[in-house]
């Protein structure tokens, strides 16, 4: 296994050694490796003097341990984490399941040490965004139920920051929507920092709707729930499996079901599973190669002027209407 | 009865300094030196103004005037260029008082993308909530963008004022509504608007730069003339949709122009040949007429909209959506 020792920063003073370490080089904003099974991208852009943001876009052919061991103190990463395929992020000999279903947000002060491993063959999509603790103390400082312990929340000798999250429907969106620009020239800077702006002011929304949530979940119902996430999106086009079901393969009453569904997701089964069949319906139809009825029977809707009304619901726009001003 | 109009003139910046003609004309109250909040006597609501990076900021204004007032942008030479998006509806429909069969409707185009240095007068309706957003961003920058996406020589036609004006008038394209409609869904106060309304003006920007991309380039040097008398024709189609096509000839007219110069001049504001522009609108208007729910059948809207022929109608209608009338109507409960 290959091992990379490293360090991150909102100065990019790190950027060359870690492309040494990964046997490659820096052109522009880019890191380039060689000899890559795919021509991946990893791309770090300085957004301001607060902020800044990696964006790592490969498939691994090596198992790798990076080793992140910070020397600056004055940042947070926010770690958004898309990879598909075996990983794992261990920090104080805990192992945690990293990528899309597992625990896809980690936020990390960078006075902790932490390790993250990839197999062979995982496809890695992730967005880190690194911040100066003064200015996330600022936007912290913007959520009233906040202000209150902002400080002792910065306090190093009573607090550090760390916390293993599971990002919003609405981030997974936005990180694809990232995906479709094409990685080169200024207009690409323009998309990353939309989106980075985008994933902070989602995550804001996050921890002041689901704050009080985590702690009054046993970590088994927990990795239920995200299965029954997963699931749906596996089905998602099939019709709704139906409460009944979901419950029975969660292990729970469908009470408890629903209750812990909407606690962690934010919204209920059945509204995350329509939200995100119209989302792919959407890139369906963006393609231009479908038309509605066909959409419409590619992911189960009970009829084409079903999905036209649940679009226009949605999107504020009918599907047709959509793509001829696309 | 009658109400002055309150006159009142003033010009963008880049920066956040132009809200302070607000604060000294009108008594609005600034906060942060973001947030505009009228006077109650003028208006209700405000507006927030961001600088999202160098060369690009974003004004959303949410306001409701009670009193007639007519906005002037002065063209003070700026180097910016401005775009605007109305969040409203762009086609509304009502029935008209006593007739159940006439549908009045207002139909307007959404976004305008303009130099600063051209002039607008803006008349809001009153007691009406008037939502829309503004991008301002440097000619440098997008100049830069633009040479990222077409060869570098018609870039350079392009930003070259002495020889092409930048202008378009238009709808909004969808991804930048479904943008528009979320943001719409937030309200100012939510601790994570600034990041929001930034991340929208942003990917805007980055939507803006591919759709203009994909325009025909015409270089053409427009006059504020030019380019009021195209838009004072373009409107009146839009006035007009139940009718005709009024023909080339009539419409270069009422232009005061050629009828070549006439098609130049349009399809490069408007991004269409007059023509197309009316059937297109025709169509959209067709659209919400099936789903508005005061009709019967397909006939009554195809003749309501000056179709002779219903069969033609549905043609043409089903080749622009997909589907036919028949199968998109709601009809009257």
């Amino acid at each position: 296994m290959k091992e990379v020792v490293h360090q991150y920063g909102v100065e990019l003073d790190w950027v060359a050694d870690l492309a040494a370490q990964l046997d490659g080089y820096v052109e522009g904003n880019c890191i380039r490796i060689p000899d890559e099974v795919r021509p991946g991208n990893r791309y770090i852009l300085p957004i301001n003097e607060d902020l800044t943001a990696f964006i790592i876009d490969v498939t691994y052919r090596r198992d790798v341990i990076f080793k992140l061991r910070n020397t600056r103190t004055d940042f947070v990463g926010l770690y958004f984490n898309l990879t598909e395929g075996e990983s794992i992020h261990i920090m104080d000999k805990v192992s945690r399941t990293a990528g899309r279903w597992g625990y896809n947000l980690a936020i990390f002060d960078a006075e902790m040490n932490g390790d993250f491993q990839v197999k062979s063959g995982c496809t890695s999509y992730m967005i880190a965004i690194f911040i100066k603790k003064t200015a996330l103390k600022q936007y912290i400082s913007n959520i009233p139920q906040h202000q209150q312990i902002v400080e002792s929340i910065f306090n190093p000798k009573l607090n550090t920051i760390v916390r293993f999250d599971r990002m919003s429907n609405q981030a997974w969106w936005l990180m694809n929507e990232l995906q479709k620009a094409s990685p080169e020239g200024p207009l690409y800077d323009v998309f990353v920092t939309g989106t980075v702006y985008g994933l902070i002011g989602d995550y804001m929304d996050q921890l002041i709707n689901q704050e009080i949530i985590i702690g009054q979940v046993i970590a088994e119902d927990l990795v239920n729930i995200v299965n029954s996430q997963a699931f749906l999106i596996e089905n998602i086009e099939n019709s709704f499996p139906g409460i009944a079901d979901l419950a029975a393969r969660a292990m729970m009453s469908e009470t408890k079901y629903k209750k812990l569904f909407k606690k962690i997701t934010g919204v209920s089964p059945n509204s995350f599973f329509l939200s995100n069949k119209l989302s792919f319906a959407k890139e369906m139809l963006e393609t231009g190669q479908y038309t509605i009825s066909e959409i419409s029977d590619q992911y189960n809707f009970f009829s084409p002027s079903h999905l036209i009304e649940q679009f226009k619901t949605a999107y504020g726009v009918p599907p047709k209407e959509y793509l001829t001003r696309l | 009865m009658t109400t002055e109009r309150i006159a009142f003139f003033y010009h963008y910046t880049l920066g956040p300094e132009w809200q302070q003609q607000i604060v000294e004309k009108l008594g609005a109250r600034l906060i942060d030196n973001k947030i505009l909040i009228m006077p109650e006597g003028i208006a209700s609501g405000g507006s927030i103004f961001l600088e999202v990076l160098p060369g690009l900021s974003v004004l959303l204004l949410d306001m409701t005037f009670h009193v007639p007032v007519a906005i002037t942008r002065i063209p003070i030479d700026h180097n910016y260029y401005m775009v605007y998006f109305d969040i409203g509806d762009e086609i509304t429909t009502h029935i008209v008082e006593g007739s159940i069969h006439k549908a009045g409707y207002h139909s307007k185009l959404g976004m305008s993308f303009m130099d600063a240095n051209s002039k607008g007068i803006l008349m809001p309706p009153i007691g009406e909530r008037s939502y829309s957003l503004r991008l301002f961003i440097e000619k440098s920058y997008l100049k830069e963008l633009g040479a990222s996406t077409r060869d570098l020589s018609v870039n350079n036609q392009l930003f070259d004022e002495s020889k092409n004006t930048l202008f378009f008038y238009s709808h909004i394209d969808s991804r930048s509504k479904v943008l528009l409609n979320s943001l719409k869904e937030q309200p100012f106060t939510n601790p994570s608007f600034e990041l929001k309304l930034k991340s929208t003006a942003l990917y805007l920007l980055g939507y803006l730069v591919e759709r203009v991309s994909r325009f025909e380039p015409i270089i053409n040097k427009l006059s504020q003339p030019d380019i009021d008398n195209v838009l004072k024709t373009s409107q009146y189609l839009l006035d007009h949709l139940l009718e005709e096509f009024p023909g080339l000839q009539k419409m270069a007219e009422l232009a005061g122009m050629s009828v070549s110069k006439y098609k130049t001049l349009f399809k490069k504001i408007l991004k269409e040949s007059p023509n197309n522009f009316f059937l297109n609108e025709k169509l959209l208007l067709a659209q919400k007429l099936l789903q508005s729910g005061n009709f019967n059948s397909v006939q009554e809207i195809a003749y309501e909209l000056g179709y002779s022929s219903p069969n033609y109608f549905a043609k043409v209608y089903k080749k622009m959506f997909g589907l036919l009338p028949a199968e998109v109507l709601v009809k009257q409960s």
